[in-house]
């Protein structure tokens, strides 16, 4: 049986539910997503008291296989007004799993000049406790304010000031290994949904004694030492190891798709300033407290994040991430890695998703607030967005919002959802795949890009984007990091026999792929059901009218074409 | 002559003669000293457009090599 623990915010009602069915076993996006879609009405205001937080953890969570305690949360988007999954790393969903939990569900919301509250949930007791003691503080504030009260090993998840007025670009920050709130389930702005529910934190103690169980304990331990050893000797995540994610900047830039100058090119001159080569070789260099590699969760084989030292060694910001360094840096016309961390640091600080105030720095530059290439005034639109001023909560607010208010039609989004680092006109399948997302742009969800034989031809990509929208969901739907996929690459079987070892339950390949799809059917049903049309799975029009430079492109994917890339 | 980058990868530069254009996969096999180089691992980049393992390689071109990842 699987434990929901339901949390009535407005009440202070607590209470646990017990299920057995399958999309409980599965957890993460299997879950969080169902359990939006039956509890949540698809019409409601996000911030209202209608809509509902589910915090799933993962099939295979709170065990020896690597990578497999990945955070989903799900809930209803006031960014993208659809369906949101958005998922972290971290230790949460470990110590959920320690107190024997699937789930936790904020639910309701009081009035909203009600006190701020921490959930506390430990294994005598969950309780509301007084959290006015966290309000207006930066996200390392109240992260090193929740280590000193409840421990470092705590599972602790907070949000940022920019939240705590509701504003649309914002994340939930979760703990990761060393008590840091530093791992961003940052999409969606569900850190603002968190805020209406007036939950400025919840902690996830560690006091659980919950041990996994197996129903072939020898059996689990050599299939998750296999995946180890796949990912080990898969080159692909070898590389993750060494370079982390920053090594899509060579390889963005060989493909002039590298999000540059808000994304009007595909091509940042000088980029190698800001590559993976760069980074890894400053790192190296500067020492100190600064990693090439590191993990995000326990345990990981692939360890691609990193730790980002300033000029004296001491941490400037965990993890930087090639997205941050493309909507921060390329896309800004910025080559300084340091001012990147910096920009990065802030944004968490702030608690808004790196990606989606990126790209409406993008937009402020482009209508003239400051230069592209100002590593200055960047940092000074960041410290807008971190003191709340009128400005830095038009950019809080996703670049959207930003666009209109400041007069740019060139605005970088589907659903309202900054487009990743993946310039669409110069990679049709990427396009495809951020127009088909129920999640509104997004580049985890059907990454096409490294299967592309042509990528400035729509040619074929409503097939390519859709078998990638089922291998990306995979990992997804049951709660595991997106890089192991590069250990099973596209046989399941080692995953689901691990499923089986521990709870004697054989799923097999076609069978879960039938729940990933049937996942994909019930999001863009929400959607639909929230008033989403197919008008609204589109870029801006400028993408269709305005040629990228370098490739010459525009884009030229019509609404039948990605309604296809939808349809499931 | 074919310059072979490999980008991010302890290989570096390596550098093949051909004598007739060849499939990307051949001049592989001559760049590396591991046989049977598994494609689906590596993205082979010339003039900004993708080459796939069958496509032909002429002498002269210059070949970006890159892990095959994915942004996080």
């Amino acid at each position: 049986m699987f434990s929901i623990l339901r949390i009535n915010t407005a009440t202070g009602e607590i209470r646990t539910e017990e299920f057995d069915s399958q999309e409980f076993l599965l957890g993460g996006r299997t879950l969080s997503s169902r359990l939006v879609s039956r509890e949540v009405p698809a019409e409601c205001d996000p911030l209202g008291r209608k809509n509902k937080l589910f915090f799933c953890t993962g099939v295979l969570a709170e065990t020896i296989t690597s990578s497999s305690d990945r955070l989903s949360i799900g809930g209803k988007s006031p960014l993208t007004g659809g369906i949101k999954e958005s998922n972290a790393g971290g230790i949460v969903g470990t110590r959920m799993a320690q107190q024997g939990l699937r789930c936790i569900a904020l639910e309701d919301a009081p009035k909203g000049d009600a006190a701020w509250k921490i959930v506390v949930i430990g294994k005598e007791k969950t309780e509301l406790v007084d959290g006015g003691f966290l309000a207006g503080k930066g996200v390392y504030e109240k992260s090193e304010l929740l280590s000193e009260k409840f421990g470092a090993k705590a599972g602790c998840m907070t949000i940022g000031p920019t939240a705590e007025i509701l504003l649309h670009a914002t994340g939930i920050a979760c703990s990761d290994p060393h008590g840091v709130c530093s791992r961003y389930a940052g999409r969606g702005g569900l850190g603002a949904v968190m805020a209406s529910k007036k939950i400025i934190a919840m902690v996830v103690l560690n006091d659980g004694e919950v041990k996994a169980e197996f129903k072939d304990s020898d059996g689990f331990k050599a299939g998750s030492k296999k995946i180890v050893q796949l990912l080990k000797e898969n080159p692909v995540s070898t590389q993750f190891t060494k370079y982390g994610t920053a090594a899509m900047v060579d390889i963005c830039q060989a493909l002039k798709v590298l999000p540059t100058k808000n994304f009007r090119h595909g091509v940042l001159e000088g980029a190698e300033k800001i590559n993976a080569q760069a980074m890894y070789d400053i790192i190296k260099e500067r020492g100190g407290e600064g990693k090439t590699q590191h993990a995000c969760m326990n345990p990981c084989a692939i360890q691609c994040s990193n730790v980002y030292p300033d000029k004296n060694g001491k941490l400037l910001c965990s993890p930087v991430e090639y997205e941050t360094m493309a909507l921060m840096g390329s896309n800004l016309c910025l080559k300084d890695l340091d001012a990147i961390a910096m920009l990065n640091r802030i944004a968490n600080d702030a608690g808004v998703d790196t990606l989606d105030v990126g790209a409406a720095i993008g937009v402020a530059m482009e209508a003239g607030l400051v230069e592209f290439g100002d590593t200055e005034g960047a940092v000074k639109l960041m410290e807008e967005v971190r003191n709340l001023t009128p400005l830095g909560r038009i950019l809080a607010s996703g670049c959207r919002i930003a666009a209109k208010v400041l007069g740019v039609r060139h605005a970088p989004h589907v659903l309202g959802q900054a487009i990743p680092a993946y310039e669409p006109r110069g990679t049709k399948g990427m396009a495809m795949t951020y127009l088909s997302s129920p999640m509104g742009a997004d580049h985890t969800f059907g990454f096409t890009l490294r299967d592309e034989e042509v990528p400035t031809s729509k040619e074929g990509k409503v097939a390519l984007s859709k078998k990638f929208q089922v291998i990306g969901s995979r990992m997804d739907a049951m709660g595991m990091c997106n890089f192991v996929r590069y250990s099973v690459r596209n046989d399941m079987t080692p995953l689901l026999d691990l499923i089986n070892s521990r709870y004697g339950v054989m799923i097999g390949a076609e069978e879960f792929d039938d729940v990933v799809k049937e996942t994909l059917k019930i999001e863009h049903q929400f959607n639909t059901d929230a008033g989403l049309t197919a008008q609204d799975y589109r870029f801006s029009e400028t993408f269709y009218e305005e040629a990228q430079p370098e490739t010459g492109e525009v884009m030229d994917i019509t609404d039948e074409e990605s309604a296809l890339a939808r349809q499931w | 002559m074919v310059t072979v980058n490999f980008k991010l990868m302890d290989i570096g530069t390596i550098r093949v003669d051909i004598h007739k254009p060849e499939t990307m996969a051949k001049v592989l096999q001559l760049c590396c000293t591991k046989p049977n180089v598994d494609f689906a691992t590596i993205m082979a980049v010339r003039n900004s457009t993708i080459v796939k393992i069958d496509d032909l390689v002429e002498d002269g071109d210059v070949i970006d090599i890159f892990p095959a990842i994915s942004g996080g």
